[in-house]
């Protein structure tokens, strides 16, 4: 069974009286442990989709189910439920707090998951660990370099050991090599059984995909499998 | 997420605003501290109050007074022997509600002592030993009129505390017992010196080294001023001779003092007095019952004004406190829009960044309410230091904890709007806010 499956899927915003739609009709299935890079224009609805896929909205219209839950009217409830445990997100801006250390910022999903306190720093110390953050886990994010801030990201969505892993232009605040080192752990993750979702509008990252999947006016107009 | 961890992200944010927390908290503190300070100065004037009416021998003293007859009762009024020892038996006989009950008849003496010949004209009052129990006295030194003294006539003598002062300035009671009195030239030995009776003001100012405030009436005049000498004795040496045919029994009495045994029973106790006294009288009215109900209701009414007032005034204060906490906690929100859209990214429920608001604006309004609770102290001393004559204010637990629980409410309700407001937040437009 596919873990992400879209049929028909619309998304429609109103904005006064004219109505602009986001995404015009979506059908889409990715496999668990798949690696699938969505480009496109600025304007195209790669974003909106990726919200749809991250579970960070509903469709207007159309099914939408996500790792066997249908989520076409799902409560906000049943949406945050599914981007604690079987999500991971990675974003271009970070999005981490401030005021938090490393090991407080990682361990924020499992603050909402109802595990122990004492659980949660063991948990988030290992998955900073794994993102080769091991000796700054008393710092602060404005402390750290883009690239240690985006490992920080990263550790934060593995550590509720998430099935599915978003990154939404993982690599458009970083210099080329640490791009390309976020890249590859990403390329790790996927080798590790974890499906991997990127969206970019750099090639050069599209390329590196197995499945690019190519949007233009919200419809996909191209679909390439290496 | 727990409440725990709730609480534990309230603080860490209240800490890193220090300031700001301090100002929101503010008008908590004050609400608080004039509550409790207000709930503080109205008991201690409602016990003072209370103090006051048990010195004055309290609720359950009834006074019987021989009264005009109503202009009905005027043709039958021969037909009532009037008040007497009579009634005092048969009351003491019938009426089960009561506990004690004393005569008692006045006459006016020329009071001096052996020694100088300076004298003053008193009220000496012939009363029997219940009367002590039914004014409340106390006793500075000697021993209250006994039964033994009333079969005896003996020429005895309980004086008040101006009285003895006036007689014997500046000696010590227990050195006036003893001493002779001389009633319209009659001596009498003094076995009783009662305390000096005054207002809890009055004293603390004496205690201060001030003179107490002139009144124009005493409550406690009749008590400081007391003659009591034993009703028999009364009887023989003042007043037999007035009227020949008068025994003890039949002399017209000028008071019967009633104690109620229980208040609980106390109108059906003024019911039982009525009607023996009905009886003994053939249904004249001439006599009417003295009762400080109306008297005590109107202080307990007015203490009750002056609490209801000044809680109302720091209710007040503690609603716009927790309007000040409403504010700082809504600026508060649209500043953190981000952190919350972060929150909610990775699988924050809307009813947990609900929660994280409330207990904030909760912990601010609890740390607020405790700073007023210290403010509270603080402010006590103050007042006790600016009016030292007044009653001295009463801290309970019970107004704290009201005051704090208060308090707490205040924030609760002031966090309800701004948790809303950030709980219905969309997890997008949130992480896109700069």
């Amino acid at each position: 069974m596919s873990i992400l499956e879209f049929e028909g899927v619309r998304k429609t915003y109103r904005v006064g009286e004219q109505e602009i739609h986001a995404l015009a009709g979506i059908d889409l299935r990715i496999e668990e442990g798949e690696f699938v890079a969505i480009i496109g224009p600025s304007g195209s609805g790669k974003s909106t989709l990726m919200h749809l896929l991250g579970c960070l909205d509903t469709p207007t219209e159309g099914r939408m189910v996500v790792c066997g839950t249908d989520l076409s009217r799902a409560t906000p409830d049943t949406l945050a439920r599914m981007r604690n445990r079987e999500i991971g997100f990675v974003f271009q801006s970070f999005n981490l707090l401030p005021q938090l250390d490393v090991v407080a910022n990682i361990g924020l999903p499992l603050v909402y998951s109802g595990v122990p306190r004492r659980d949660q720093r063991a948990r988030a110390e290992e998955a900073a660990r794994r993102v080769g953050l091991g000796d700054r886990l008393a710092n602060r994010p404005p402390q750290l370099s883009g690239g240690q801030c985006q490992r920080v990201a990263i550790a934060r969505a593995l550590v509720n050991n998430p099935r599915i892993v978003f990154g939404d232009e993982p690599t458009g605040n970083l210099d080329s090599a640490t791009g390309r080192n976020i890249l590859t752990i990403f390329k790790e993750l996927h080798a590790a059984g974890k499906t991997i979702i990127l969206v970019t509008h750099d090639p050069a990252i599209a390329a590196e995909a197995p499945r690019v999947i190519e949007l233009c006016d919200g419809r996909i107009v191209k679909e390439a499998k290496a | 997420m727990s409440f725990l961890a709730a609480i534990a992200i309230g603080f860490r944010e209240i800490f890193s605003h220090k300031f700001r927390s301090f100002l929101s908290m503010l008008g908590v503190v004050l609400g608080v501290s004039s509550l409790i300070a207000t709930m503080a100065l109205t008991r201690g004037i409602e016990e003072g109050m209370h103090i006051f009416m048990q010195q004055l021998g309290g609720l359950e003293l009834v006074k019987v007074v021989p009264n005009e007859p109503s202009s009905l009762m005027l043709e039958f009024a021969n037909l009532s022997p009037g008040l007497t020892l009579r009634d005092a038996h048969s009351l003491r006989n019938s009426a089960t509600l009561i506990s004690h009950i004393s005569p008692e008849i006045t006459h006016t003496v020329s009071a001096a002592c052996s020694d100088a010949g300076n004298s003053e004209r008193r009220k000496a009052r012939g009363i029997l030993p219940d009367h002590f129990v039914i004014g409340i006295h106390g006793l500075a030194a000697g021993r209250w009129l006994v039964d033994l003294d009333i079969e005896r006539g003996a020429r005895c003598a309980v004086i008040g505390h101006t009285v003895a002062n006036q007689l014997w300035p500046g000696t010590p009671a227990a050195d006036i017992i003893g001493r002779t009195i001389l009633l319209d030239q009659t001596p009498f030995e003094v076995v009783g010196v009662l305390p000096l009776y005054e207002q809890e003001e009055d004293t603390r100012a004496r205690q201060l080294g001030k003179k107490p405030r002139a009144r124009r009436w005493d409550p406690f005049r009749q008590k400081n001023e007391a003659v009591l000498i034993p009703f028999s004795t009364m009887f023989h040496e003042f007043r037999s001779g007035a009227f020949p045919e008068n025994s003890m029994d039949s002399l017209k009495l000028d008071a019967l003092t009633v104690r109620i045994g229980n208040l609980d029973h106390f109108r059906a106790a003024l019911g039982q007095i009525r009607s023996v006294l009905d009886l003994s009288h053939r249904g004249v009215d001439d006599y009417d019952l003295e009762t400080r109900e109306d008297w005590f209701d109107r202080i307990e009414s007015s203490v009750r004004a002056t609490r209801l007032s000044g809680g109302l005034i720091s209710a007040i204060s503690l609603i716009v406190g927790g309007i000040g906490i409403m504010n700082i906690m809504l600026a508060s929100i649209s500043e953190r829009i981000r952190e919350f859209g972060i929150r909610l990214a990775v699988g924050a429920r809307p009813r947990d960044i609900f929660r994280q608001i409330l207990v904030e604006s909760m912990l601010i309004s609890l740390l607020g309410g405790l700073l007023g609770v210290g403010a509270s102290l603080g402010l006590i001393e103050i007042l006790k230091m600016i009016s030292p004559t007044e009653n001295i204010p009463v801290l309970t637990t019970g107004s704290i904890l009201f005051s704090v629980a208060f308090a707490l409410a205040s924030g609760l309700l002031s966090g309800l709007y701004p948790a809303s407001k950030a709980a219905h937040l969309d997890p997008i437009t949130a992480l896109r806010y700069d």
